[in-house]
């Protein structure tokens, strides 16, 4: 596509919803750079051994058999940040990951590829807090605006209530003891409820006939007739289930199965846009003209992962979809005016992790089918706790590199050894866990069960993304993030990790560790914000026709709930807007 | 690209013969300080456990060690970060680097150790490192100087040399490193793409320990023998816990802060070692609680050309934790806990409640401070 109307810079969550709704709904050309590797694709059957191909426009190339040849499902495989196949990083795996420069004990969890960072995420899909966007002053518009708009993406991402195994079971019991049902997607109570999530739910029985439940046999293949969710906590390493369905068919749907199909879709359709997707794009400039005193974007210059050719494309309006990191990296890279709050603002949900371990009994009394929890069996979050004005909890269940990583080897509490334990504070033990004693936790690993504490997390100017002085790569000056908690979030935070101690003691837990996690940016948001960097249209202030349609133009933290579907709903407000404005 | 004075590792102090052959017939190159620094840190957090043998069964013994797990902390370290040679300049350029040039002599660095006690050559190691840094122990403000030399020692490590293996300057693409590791008994010479991280790292971890056994930070004696990990230095002497103890100092202790010039001429940017400690534990996780070890050979191969020998399902760790490995579905019982779905009006007809805020809020963080 030599003469797109619309290029956006990333392929991630939301610019491949953006490009969509703006191809489907408003007949506009866009193009879709993406400067990470295609997988499931046809033209590029290697992709982190071989150039592959260059574009790709035709639904028919997206092959659901290779994405399962590689999503391997293995752990290390999938989630190493060096080398796994989910990282941030050029497709050609001889070579590192993009470096940034992070001074902090902390982690920085992306993707870069085509589906972004939803390649490895739980699918949760809660929608915001309605009250971190009417009772705080970054927002541009009321929580109503976004609600039809959450609809369309719950109905196109398949998001509904995920279903509940012997996992569930036993976060319910401690927190349906204390806490009331929430049945409204839009939650202004304190209480639990399942997730909304993402993925399509398994049936009652499979497409052949075959009853769906503890006692099936039969294949978990889409060919033998299997539809839905099949139930496995892979989801972190791509979760390319059920195997041998088309792309578009596997059960979660990342945006490269929710959205990319689609977008693709629309070049079948001569009453609708055209959308052209590259990988292996890295974009490293805006391009702009300077109009009637106002600087105006015009196109993207981008450089072939693969080749190292530099090319320039034009564009009547350019969108950042880059995420919070690399969008703000690329403005500033690219000369533009800088306010003060460009790459600045960044929120990152502060979360904790709280640990139960169960005794078989316990599990057994709650579930009296099952004998053990088993963490890797149902989607990897499937039932959830909300404190509009606080922040949330989520029951997580993963296999177990990821669940010794979390659970026992990220803190910023020190060892567990030395760590001393407040009396009158709710968890048994704080810290890392190492040595014999993580050996016997991990034992009971088939026992254990974390929450995931999501404190909100309000922007400020001291936390974000600038460009490191000291480290460039070939796209220029590396980012350099810095993120640090306000002390008022600490205070929520401490106070949700006692309620999911509490949650654990009364389901039964034997043994409840806090492990007091440094930053963890993986629920990134508001870098680009809108009512700061950003006007109420997601266009950039201080440049027309530049517009951010990822989770950075998001105002804040959106109250603690996973960002995905509020990322997405925006970005699908955004796309209308762009055609109000300019097609 | 690895070179080896032959059997003469066999003489390196304390090693055994096996120790020794798993040195030589490394096939991830690196250096025995390298590898025996990761080695300590993988069996503090990991460790062999004959003691949990009789409770929960034999498959709990083994470690990291068993599964060769240092490899793996020394292929990510040296995997971490490309350089590439067109950001590159020299120094002295008329107008000093632009915005995006990298200086050269930040990558570069020799640590020579060669002449240590020699009637012309430094007196210690810690000479040798104010050497490097341009310092005398009088710079070092905040550190008792006689201490810290008394403390501090590489191990076998003679000389200690990074440099770029072309001419950077007129070259583009990932730069090539030249990697020299020379003790009184053998050579360790690589070239490797990626600035070499895993071996600065340890050389850091030795300065570090000997700042912790300077400050009296250790609660444990220190073991000078090193008869478990023969080719580290300081770092190793330390008890598995002193070892996380001092790690931890670098993440809560300030001790970048007061060994910043010390550090500086042996990493391109020492602000990174507080995410190298996240790092280094967190590998444990993305290593020995995978199946990462089921790759047998290929394990530490480019990822492309790695496969697995073992069912992801049976490696040592999975056999300690009980998950069976990926799977395609799991049958089990699910229901939904709300039935009929959630409510979810048309927006014209949502009614949420005045105050949406739930039941306690921190109030007065409005954002923009």
């Amino acid at each position: 596509m030599n003469d797109p109307d619309v290029v956006i810079v990333g392929a991630g969550a939301d610019g491949p919803a953006t490009a969509w709704k703006l191809a489907h709904d408003h007949g506009v050309d866009v193009l879709l750079l993406e400067g990470g590797p295609w997988h499931g694709n046809e033209q590029w059957p290697e992709p982190h051994a071989d150039s592959g191909g260059t574009i790709s426009t035709d639904p028919e190339d997206l092959d659901g058999k290779l994405l399962d040849e590689q999503f391997t499902h293995r752990e290390a495989d999938a989630n190493d940040p060096t080398y796994g196949y989910l990282r941030v990083g050029p497709a050609d795996h001889s070579r590192a990951p993009w470096f940034r420069n992070l001074h902090q004990n902390a982690f920085i969890w992306q993707v870069g590829a085509v589906g972004g960072t939803s390649l490895h995420y739980f699918s949760n899909h809660p929608r915001g807090y309605p009250t971190a966007f009417n009772d705080q002053p970054h927002w541009p518009f009321d929580y109503e605006e976004l609600v039809p708009y959450y609809q369309l993406n719950e109905e196109l991402t398949s998001t509904q209530q995920a279903p509940m195994t012997a996992k569930e079971e036993v976060f319910i019991e401690g927190a349906d003891a204390l806490y009331p049902l929430i049945e409204s997607k839009n939650v202004t109570e304190t209480g639990w409820r399942p997730q909304a999530n993402a993925v399509e739910v398994p049936g009652r029985e499979t497409a052949t006939g075959e009853p769906l439940d503890a006692d099936y046999e039969g294949s978990f293949s889409y060919d033998d007739g299997f539809r839905g969710d099949t139930l496995v906590g892979d989801h972190f390493q791509g979760s390319s289930t059920p195997v041998d369905a088309p792309v578009r068919d596997k059960a979660r749907k990342s945006s490269n199965v929710g959205y990319v199909p689609r977008a693709l879709d629309t070049n079948k359709n001569d009453s609708q846009g055209n959308v052209a997707l590259r990988p292996n794009a890295y974009v490293t400039d805006i391009e702009t003209n300077e109009g009637a005193g106002t600087l105006e974007a015009t196109g993207v210059t981008f450089r072939d992962s693969w080749s190292g050719q530099s090319q320039t494309v034009s564009a009547d309006t350019v969108v950042l979809a880059g995420g919070c990191i690399e969008t703000p990296r690329l403005w500033l890279n690219a000369g533009l005016p800088d306010d003060g709050w460009v790459g600045k603002g960044l929120t990152t949900h502060w979360f904790d992790w709280v640990v139960g371990v169960y005794d078989d009994e316990t599990v057994a009394d709650i579930n009296p089918e099952v004998e053990h929890m088993d963490p890797y069996v149902g989607q990897n979050s499937a039932v959830r706790f909300d404190k509009p004005g606080v922040g949330g909890m989520e029951d997580i269940g993963m296999s177990p590199g990821l669940v010794s990583y979390a659970d026992y080897l990220f803190s910023q509490a020190g060892y567990s050894f030395d760590t001393e334990v407040d009396p009158s504070e709710p968890w048994d033990t704080r810290g890392y866990v190492v040595g014999e004693e993580l050996k016997r936790r991990m034992s009971n690993y088939k026992q254990t069960k974390a929450l995931l504490i999501l404190t909100d997390d309000l922007p400020r100017q001291s936390n974000g993304v600038s460009l490191d002085n000291t480290f460039s790569d070939e796209h220029g000056p590396v980012p350099k993030v810095k993120w640090e908690p306000h002390p008022d979030d600490d205070a929520k935070r401490d106070e949700l990790s006692r309620i999911a101690a509490n949650i654990h003691k009364e389901a039964g837990a034997d043994h409840v560790h806090r492990c007091d996690w440094p930053p963890l940016l993986l629920h990134m948001q508001s870098s680009m914000r809108m009512g700061e960097v950003l006007d109420e249209n997601a266009e950039a202030k201080n440049v027309n026709r530049l517009f951010v349609a990822d989770h950075s133009a998001m105002a804040n933290g959106v109250g603690g709930p996973n960002p995905t579907n509020s990322g997405q709903a925006l970005a699908l407000r955004t796309a209308d807007k762009i055609a109000e404005l300019y097609f | 690209m690895k070179g080896i004075g032959g059997l003469a590792a066999l003489s390196m102090s304390g090693a055994t013969i096996a120790e020794a052959e798993d040195v030589l017939n490394d096939s991830v190159p690196s250096d025995p300080h390298t590898l025996d620094t990761y080695r300590s840190i993988v069996d503090a957090i990991v460790p062999r456990t004959p003691q949990l043998e009789s409770e929960l069964g034999p498959e709990h013994v083994p470690g990291g060690l068993d599964v060769e797990l240092e490899k793996f902390l020394v292929w990510d370290f040296n995997h971490f970060q490309e350089i590439r040679a067109e950001m590159v300049t020299e120094k002295g350029l008329l107008d000093g680097p632009s915005d995006a040039e990298m200086p050269l002599e930040m990558f570069e660095s020799v640590l020579d150790l060669t002449n240590l006690g020699g009637l012309l050559g430094p007196d210690s190691p810690l000479d040798v490192v104010l050497d490097l840094a341009d310092l005398d122990l009088g710079d070092l403000l905040d550190l008792d100087g006689d201490a810290l030399e008394e403390a501090l020692t590489f191990g076998p490590v003679e000389r200690y040399d990074i440099s770029f293996a072309d001419d950077v300057t007129s070259s583009s693409g990932p730069a090539e490193f030249e990697l020299l590791v020379e003790t009184a008994n053998e050579t360790t010479h690589q070239v490797v793409q990626n600035y070499p991280y895993a071996p600065a790292f340890t050389l850091v971890f030795d300065i570090v320990a000997a700042e912790f056994i300077a400050r009296g930070e250790n609660e444990d004696a220190i073991k000078r023998d090193r008869s478990k990990f023969p080719a580290g230095g300081t770092f190793v002497q330390l008890s598995p816990e002193d070892r996380l103890r001092c790690l931890w100092t670098i993440v809560d202790g300030s001790a970048i802060d007061r060994l910043d010039d010390l550090l500086s001429p042996l990493v391109p940017d020492v602000g990174i070692l507080k995410y190298v400690v996240m790092a280094v534990n967190g590998l444990h996780g993305f290593g020995y609680y995978t199946e990462w070890s089921g790759l047998g050979e290929t394990k530490t191969n480019n990822p492309t050309e790695r496969s697995l020998s073992t069912p992801a399902g049976e490696v040592q760790s999975r056999q300690q934790s009980g998950y069976p490995g990926p799977a395609d579905g799991y049958a089990a019982n699910w229901r939904h806990a709300v039935d009929g779905g959630f409510a979810d009006p048309d927006v014209e007809n949502l009614n949420l409640p005045s105050d949406l805020k739930g039941d306690d809020v921190i109030e007065g963080i409005g954002g923009g401070t």
